[in-house]
């Protein structure tokens, strides 16, 4: 047989045993549909939201048909969410599953009656009602997943052994201008640089927090890059977060201006990364006294996974001062008045931090 | 030697294979743990999904529905937008340029630079590589809002596809440390579920 021939038939019995072989499962899926509804299966994964950097524990169980889902929160005699399964029995799945561990210890599974399951999920600490999430999820056939619970619990901020006092005085303070050097960063509609307001107002913050007692790094006084002109963006950023780190700063703030793509958008807000309680306390009080200082909108605060507050060691915040892509905000925030109070106000969101976190404890 | 018409035959099945099995419907609870551990890429894995063969009528234009993510005009959610768009052998690439190509609905902002075009996406051990050209960072305005907007929809256009976990952002065939300085993208990104608004 010439190659060319016993090449063609091999190609045509390749694509007949692939279309055989779709059909199958096609079919297989179609015939067993009639069984009463139970659990399937039961997976687990601790996940990280891609932007947010929120960890967060999911567990999804499979079953074979649509059910109903309630769930309760218990704190004795140990912290646990119990999830009631309306509508199936207990399938071939296991009765005990250990789970991660930090986020919850173990879930084990049980019979009501006939037709109910029970989830009891055991966790290290409590949460509260707005930390877990329980919902169902509908059969989808196109991508071949069968009806689904699914559990979200959040991991619980932890609460390291700082011992705060409740003043500036003798603080060790990383403060970081957004920015500089060959990255401008955000330039408004009228060409104000994001790199000389976040400097200008650092440099107001810098000289109050010194007048209060406090002991000020800066990550660059000047318009330079901390690392190197052109240099990649972990260089430039692990060098900031390495000015808080290496002097063992007690807080590292990160001053930026925001930008949208929508020049109507403004305000101020600030971002913490979501690992111990003191980051979104920080970011809480800077937010605080920013607005009431400028008078400017209330964007909150938020969890964020950027590089310089997931790198550095201490409880850490950038802040976003305001909006260079809103016209009437760019132009405020090119004016030594309106930068004056910017710094004033994060000084004082400062200040009320160690007064609030001198209060958490530790162990004094 | 096949008479030319059984080729002709068999090159229709093999596409009318690959057409007919194109994008899943969105899902926009997006990916809930780890899909089974195949290594694909997007072909193959357009074809190992279970969909019926389509009946190979010329006229009728077979369509697929495509999930993008644009922002609230207050920039402080996404919001989905699900369109039937004329099916293609390249899904996910479809999808992007779509998100790309910016909202349909007045009330949503699109968050990608203007002038970004999308050069490419291959999915390797459920890492979708998303390229795009340079515009995505030098017509880039900046601001952490704008970027935590931006990375999330792009994340989760991709996590819409049941194939896809995580997503590495690419510019110019290179994988980038940061699009304008805040977020660290060095690494592939899960589904940011928390932006999305509810």
């Amino acid at each position: 047989m010439p190659l060319k021939k016993m090449l063609s038939v091999l190609m045509l019995q390749i694509i007949i045993i692939s279309q055989l072989a779709l059909a199958v499962p096609v079919d297989a899926g179609a015939s067993k549909q009639d069984s009463l509804t139970r659990l399937s299966s039961v997976r687990h994964a601790v996940r990280t939201d891609g932007v947010t950097g929120e960890k967060s524990l999911r567990l999804v169980v499979e079953v074979t048909g649509p059910v109903q889902v309630s769930k309760s929160l218990s704190s004795s005699p140990t912290p646990q969410l119990i999830v009631d399964i309306k509508g199936a029995e207990l399938g071939n799945v296991a009765n005990n599953i250990v789970l991660d561990g930090k986020i919850a210890s173990d879930l084990s599974i049980s019979s009501l009656d006939k037709s109910d399951c029970r989830l009891v999920i055991n966790l290290p600490e409590a949460i509260d009602d707005t930390e877990c999430k329980v919902y169902t999820l509908p059969e989808d056939t196109a991508t071949n997943r069968p009806f689904r619970v699914v559990i979200d619990i959040d991991k619980p901020l932890s609460v390291p052994n700082f011992n705060f006092t409740p003043s500036l005085k003798g603080k060790v303070i990383a403060v970081d201008p957004g920015h500089g050097g060959t990255d401008s960063g955000a330039i408004g509609p009228n060409g104000v640089q994001e790199k000389a307001v976040t400097l200008a107002v650092a440099m107001e913050v810098k000289a109050l927090l010194e007048k209060a007692g406090a002991k000020v790094y800066m990550t660059r006084v000047n318009d330079r890059d901390v690392y190197a002109p052109n240099d990649s963006a972990t260089e430039e950023l692990s060098a900031r977060a390495e000015v808080g780190n290496r002097n063992n700063a007690d807080i590292f703030l990160s001053i930026h201006a925001n930008s949208f793509q929508n020049s109507q958008v403004g305000g101020i807000g600030s971002y913490f990364y979501k690992n111990t309680i003191y980051g979104k306390l920080l970011a809480q009080n800077l937010q605080d006294g920013m607005v009431k200082a400028s008078g400017l909108s209330d964007r909150g605060i938020y969890p964020a996974n950027f590089y310089v507050l997931k790198n550095t060691a201490m409880p850490a915040v950038l802040v976003e001062l305001a909006f260079l892509s809103n016209p009437s905000e760019e132009k405020l925030l090119n004016t030594p008045q309106f930068q004056q109070k910017l710094a004033q106000g994060i000084v004082n969101g400062v200040n009320n931090f160690f007064v609030q976190a001198a209060k958490l404890g530790g162990i004094n | 030697m096949f008479p030319r018409y059984v080729i002709c035959a068999v090159l229709v099945v093999m596409l009318g294979l690959a057409a007919g099995c194109g994008a899943p419907p969105p899902k926009s609870d997006g990916n809930d743990t780890a899909a089974p551990n195949v290594d694909v890429n997007v072909k193959q894995n357009q074809q190992e999904l279970p969909a019926p063969a389509p009946k190979n009528s010329p006229k009728a234009q077979e369509m697929m529905q495509v999930t993008t993510y644009h922002a609230t005009e207050d920039a402080m959610y996404l919001v989905p937008e699900t369109q039937s768009v004329p099916k293609t052998e390249h899904p996910l690439q479809t999808a992007l340029e779509n998100l790309v190509a910016g909202p349909q609905s007045s009330q949503l902002v699109s968050v990608v630079p203007a002038g970004t075009k999308v050069l490419g996406v291959k999915v390797k051990n459920h890492i979708a590589y998303a390229d795009f050209s340079d515009d995505l960072i030098k017509s880039n305005h900046g601001g952490s809002t704008a970027e935590m907007m931006l990375v999330a929809a792009i994340v989760d256009t991709l996590t819409e596809f049941p194939e896809v976990e995580k997503v590495q952002i690419m510019v110019n065939g290179k994988k980038i440390d940061t699009i304008t300085g805040h977020l660290d993208t060095s690494q592939p990104l899960a589904r940011s579920e928390n932006l999305i608004k509810r």
